[in-house]
């Protein structure tokens, strides 16, 4: 019980800094819809691609903006040693992450929520708000995977003299799958392939159950040294 | 001392094994029918293989002593072998690339098996850069640490990701009944020549970056 309510109390300070500061997400918000406009031009998207490159088009962004949004919320940590405070409090290291994965998850599903419905509306896809409830689940795994290996890497970049910089070298090749599993199985769905995303959500929840309990386990050796 | 006998034997036990190795794929081993010499790649390129996933095991393993005992010279051990590892997982993507070109018609493709280890080296790279990043040494160690157990949970994820789409790389286990025997005993020559090799460069270059981490520390005393 105390494990999660510590976590919520970290997931509500990260709130409360978001309303203040305004920082990672309106940041996040502001890439992905730039990441729109660029792919427009990259790519020619038009009626008759659209559902084909869309669900390429989206993780890229999602990959991309989320690696933003996390570096920035764990460098809020860093800040001043700000970390340290948690880590001096009763609140254990491992409900101290799951804070920060829910706050990181939270930020990230509400940044897809945003780049969805804009895709929709720049490239006149509606399909792709009508099919939102089989779509769900992938975005939520995807999403989840992100969030576990973002937050406890994003500890590890900011320590680092290259800060957040080093964050993509990190974070990309691990999560991999996610991606692999994410756009495979949203390309199913949107274009009504054969086989349904069964196995890729398979994929999906193995990985995010191993990367959570391998997080658990060493996202202390990150915050106390 | 003991360490340094082991390293001269290992030495001069490579001076005769390497050459021999050389020998016995370019002059003994048979010509491969369909690919023609070109198959000869196979002995380095799988013994190279091989070494490199003995070797980035070898990281996994003392990173999870490191953790568990706190003792440095896990890290170093953890560190000396994610260098032999990214070496030899390096010249395992260019010796099979060369192959490739003859016999595929390309230099890359997206094969899964390919691909993992593409992203394997892309994730021991990044183990480098942190390492760079971080300049105290005991949170350099830890930090690292984490980095090689993740990384190498992540091989099989990874490989079973990418094997749904269609695997075009060469099976050795299945054609495995229709192998010269010659073919097969140069191969697992090779494979032990190499893995001497790698035991080899490891203790090689973990007693030099020993001696340099205890230069480091006497430097810092005379400055005191």
């Amino acid at each position: 019980m105390k494990f999660i309510h510590d976590a919520v109390s970290i997931l509500r300070k990260d709130i409360l800094l978001e309303i203040r500061g305004k920082e990672s997400l309106s940041l996040m918000l502001f890439l992905s819809l730039l990441f729109l406009v660029i792919f427009n031009f990259a790519l020619d998207i038009d009626k008759e691609n659209v559902s084909l490159l869309a669900s390429g088009i989206l993780w890229v962004i999602f990959s991309f903006t989320g690696i933003l949004g996390m570096g920035r919320t764990s460098m809020s940590e860093r800040d001043e040693e700000a970390y340290l405070s948690v880590v001096f409090s009763p609140v254990s290291p491992e409900s101290f992450y799951a804070g920060k994965v829910l706050s990181n998850l939270l930020f990230l599903l509400l940044m897809e929520a945003f780049t969805l419905i804009f895709f929709a509306i720049l490239f006149d896809f509606e399909k792709i708000i009508t099919l939102l409830p089989q779509l769900l689940p992938v975005l939520l795994l995807g999403t989840l995977g992100f969030a576990l290996v973002g937050t406890l890497f994003s500890f590890l970049a900011t320590a680092s003299r290259y800060g957040e910089v080093l964050l993509p070298f990190l974070y990309l090749p691990v999560v991999v799958p996610v991606i692999l599993g994410g756009v495979s199985s949203m390309d199913i769905i949107l274009n009504g392939k054969p086989g349904g995303p069964g196995r890729w959500l398979q994929i999906m929840v193995v990985f995010d159950m191993l990367y959570l309990s391998l997080s658990l386990l060493l996202f202390r050796y990150i915050i106390e040294d | 001392m003991k360490t340094n006998r082991i390293i001269i034997f290992l030495f001069l036990m490579l001076l005769i094994l390497l050459p021999l190795d050389f020998f016995l794929i370019f002059k003994v081993a048979p010509t491969e029918r369909v690919m023609g010499d070109v198959q000869r790649i196979f002995y380095l390129h799988i013994s190279l293989a091989v070494s490199a996933f003995v070797a980035l095991t070898s990281v996994f393993i003392s990173s999870i002593l490191f953790l568990w005992k706190k003792d440095l010279k896990w890290d170093t051990a953890a560190s000396v072998s994610a260098e032999i590892g990214v070496l030899f997982a390096t010249l395992v993507l260019v010796s099979g690339s060369m192959w490739a070109r003859p016999i595929w018609n390309v230099w890359w493709t997206w094969d899964p098996r390919l691909l993992t280890v593409l992203i394997l080296w892309f994730i021991y790279i990044g183990y480098f850069l942190l390492r760079g990043g971080i300049a105290d040494r005991f949170r350099k160690a830890q930090y690292s640490a984490v980095i090689g157990i993740i990384g190498y949970v992540d091989i099989p994820v990874v490989r079973y990701a990418t094997k749904w789409w269609k695997s075009i790389h060469p099976l050795l286990t299945k054609e495995g009944g229709g192998l010269d025997p010659v073919m097969k005993k140069v191969m697992f020559f090779s494979m032990a020549t190499f893995l001497v090799l790698t035991v080899f460069l490891f203790l090689f270059r973990f007693r030099l970056a020993r001696m340099e981490e205890r230069l480091l520390i006497l430097k810092k005393r005379m400055e005191d």
